[in-house]
């Protein structure tokens, strides 16, 4: 009995020592960013892990020096837009692809899946020609093209979809509703989950976008907080490494509190895919 | 199964060929030149490379409105693009109507675009004098195939970083300039400080590349696309002396990843004592370790007095679609100007300009003793010798691959360093004889 007990301590602290262990690795970078953002001009960033004398300077040199402010609004303003838009335009059109009967249903979904294959390098050409084109040049709506209405969300929700049986739907129809209002008032109250992990995708790919913001910005006034990050890294008198720091935290912060504030549904939701075909 | 795969390839296909025949177009007219009226006018976008934020905003706006005070017809608008994007962002902008008129690239961007039709050539439509204000090898830096696609703007030059008080530690007081001193030197540092002293940059080859030409003091170790450097008695005791080094715990581990960054940091740390790096290298270390900072001091690259040495250069080149180009070109001429490239400098702090005259000026020949400074003179000093060591090639990445492959085995210990060379030099020539260029370096 005594023996037991004791295999039993050993093999917890074995667990914590590994769950600690991982812990360091993966939450350790972190705190060390954290901790350089908060040192001094004077102190240099391998005297010592912990700042001596902490100081929220950095962070207020990277919203008035590295113009994070006008980059931040800009992150927020694109990001409230390509969320909702997105949850629309994906929910309406898996809608039809998962329940509607028509010709062509399984060609459109598998040319929808096969633009996930086409790299963005290929239509980055045409598509900076066609935002010209439609006047969407160094405009928020032109930077999140590419964010609203993805393939990979068209596909989740119709996974989505498919897990709801059809007779809750068929109930509604009998009880006088219509295509549109089964959608609405049956079928996405009950994809909520996938809904906010789309939601999530959508925020993590529109608030780290890079390239595309870049390429279809004419004026520095319309970058954002990504390409700030690139010009701190790239600055021509070499990296502030301090600066920097304080600059990727203004960064994720808002990714990780989005992240733990809707963690559960993004659990739920990420499996959706991965239960029916 | 099967369908659905004839589909995905058949829509993979239709995507292709419309991101092809997009990059494809008719370019632009030139509606807006102010040559046809005799006086400048209309519109100029200008991009710069990673110069955001102070105190270039401010020099830019004193020179775009200098520029509009002179020709009030024209409006110049100045963006800056993180410079690692800047080929792609140009290339893309040149697939549609909405181009750039003046771009700030390095040699390697500008040789890529011009390759493809993207550039100006700009012979025959300079004014007069201007070709002959500049230093000749970074002029030289903005050819291409015989045409003339970029004025330069500002240099860089190698010279050596060294920590002071280490090497004051050690009792050595000069710095070497062959592999055996280098050798002796950082031993005898590494043994008073107990820490590896010399960092070797690799970065992705193109270091010890430039390093191996500046050994061969001057002769060719590339002619008309052959490479000959196996037998070279100074690239071969450099390989040697590297590997020794390695071995004994001289240069540090970490080398053999090689990027220069990882030098600043260890360099940061206290943990090395001697790199070779631009005068721009100190500016992380001024930030993040302000110790190491008032330390350190520069000196000549570790090579012969009269060994050339490389010259990393930024232009400014006029994109092909350009709707107007005689502003353009005037835009060029006026920011690469004698004035306007000394009080670049002098804003910059860490670079050279690329005119006679302003090199002259005393802000080189006594900069003062702060440590950016004395690189500042150094950095100056070399340019007498410095040139593109590397000219821009069709295989450059399969060169600079195999470079920093057989370097980095060498240094581990894994090839001899006469069969390092001589696996080098097969690797150079397979690769020339690929693309059958003929060039000479």
């Amino acid at each position: 009995m005594k023996s037991h007990k004791k295999t039993l301590l050993v093999r917890k602290i074995f667990l914590y020592a590994i769950m600690v262990a991982i812990t360091l690795v993966t939450v350790g970078p972190f705190l060390m960013t954290i901790f350089m953002s908060l040192k001094s001009a004077s102190e240099g960033i391998y005297d010592s892990v912990l700042p001596m004398a902490p100081t929220f300077q950095n962070f207020i040199d990277a919203f008035a020096k590295a113009n994070f402010g006008s980059y931040f609004m800009n992150t927020v303003i694109v990001t409230a837009l390509a969320v909702p838009l997105n949850l629309l335009f994906c929910s309406l059109a898996a809608y039809p692809l998962a329940r509607m009967d028509f010709r062509g249903r399984g060609a459109v979904l598998a040319i929808i899946i096969a633009t996930m294959m086409v790299p963005f390098q290929l239509y980055m050409a045409p598509l900076f020609q066609l935002t010209g084109e439609l006047g969407l040049r160094n405009t928020h709506i032109g930077l999140i093209v590419l964010q609203v209405s993805t393939a990979f969300g068209i596909f989740l929700m119709r996974q989505a979809y498919l897990r709801i049986p059809k007779e809750l739907e068929e109930s509604a129809y009998i009880d006088g509703a219509n295509q549109f209002q089964v959608w609405y008032k049956v079928v996405l109250p009950l994809v909520k989950p996938t809904l906010v992990t789309l939601a999530i995708f959508t925020f993590m790919g529109t608030w780290g976008d890079y390239l595309w913001p870049l390429l279809n910005s004419e004026s520095s006034s319309m970058y954002t907080l990504s390409i700030g990050m690139a010009s701190l890294a790239q600055n021509f008198d070499g990296a502030n490494l301090k600066l920097i720091s304080a600059a990727s935290i203004i960064t994720t912060i808002p990714t990780l509190l989005i992240f733990i504030g809707l963690q559960k549904f993004f659990i739920s939701g990420a499996t959706d895919g991965a239960v029916k075909g | 199964m099967k369908k659905m795969k004839k589909i995905m390839a058949g829509s993979t296909a239709a995507a292709l060929v419309l991101g092809l025949a997009a990059c494809g177009g008719a370019p632009a007219e030139d509606t807006d030149s102010g040559a046809a009226e005799g006086e400048l006018s209309g519109k100029v976008t200008v991009w710069t490379a990673s110069l955001a934020g102070e105190p270039f905003d401010s020099y830019f706006a004193d020179i775009e409105a200098e520029f509009e005070t002179m020709h009030p017809d024209v409006d110049i608008v100045i963006e800056d693009i993180p410079q690692g994007e800047m080929e792609q962002k140009v290339l893309t902008s040149l697939t549609s109507n909405d181009v750039p008129d003046v771009v700030n690239l390095n040699p390697h961007f500008m040789s890529n675009i011009a390759a493809q039709g993207g550039l100006l050539d700009l012979t025959g439509k300079l004014s007069e004098g201007t070709e002959t204000m500049y230093v000749e090898g970074p002029f030289e830096a903005g050819k291409y195939d015989e045409g003339l696609y970029a004025l330069p703007w500002y240099l860089t030059t190698t010279v050596s970083w060294y920590n002071g008080a280490n090497f004051e530690a050690a009792g050595v007081s000069e710095l070497p300039t062959t592999p055996m001193d280098l050798y002796e030197t950082a031993k005898k540092v590494t043994d008073a400080t107990g820490k590896p002293a010399y960092y070797p940059v690799i970065n992705d080859g193109n270091a010890i590349m430039e390093k191996m030409v500046t050994l061969a003091g001057g002769d060719d170790i590339v002619t008309d696309g052959v490479a000959s450097f196996a037998d070279n008695a100074a690239i071969l005791e450099y390989f040697e002396v590297a590997q020794k080094m390695y071995a004994e715990g001289i240069i540090p581990q970490e080398a053999a990843e090689g990027s220069i960054k990882t030098g600043q940091e260890l360099y940061m740390a206290g943990n090395t004592s001697l790199i070779e790096g631009g005068v721009t290298f100190l500016g992380p270390v001024e930030s993040g370790a302000p110790e190491i900072y008032n330390a350190s001091k520069a000196g000549q690259p570790i090579a012969a007095a009269d060994a050339p040495v490389n010259v990393a250069v930024m232009n400014f080149a006029v994109p092909s679609k350009t709707d107007n180009e005689a502003a353009a070109i005037a835009f060029t001429e006026f920011i690469t100007n004698d004035v306007n490239q000394l009080e670049f400098a002098k804003v910059a702090g860490t670079v050279l300009p690329s005119t006679t005259a302003a090199l002259e000026d005393s802000y080189f020949t006594e900069p003062g003793d702060s440590p950016k400074a004395l690189g500042m003179k150094q950095a100056a000093e070399a340019l007498d010798r410095a040139e593109v060591l590397i000219p821009p090639t069709e295989n450059s990445a399969e060169l600079r691959d195999a470079t920093k492959t057989i370097f980095v085995k060498t240094l581990q210990g894994a090839m001899t360093p006469q069969d390092a060379l001589t696996e080098l030099e097969a690797q150079w020539n397979a690769a020339f004889e690929k693309t059958g260029e003929t060039v000479s370096f």
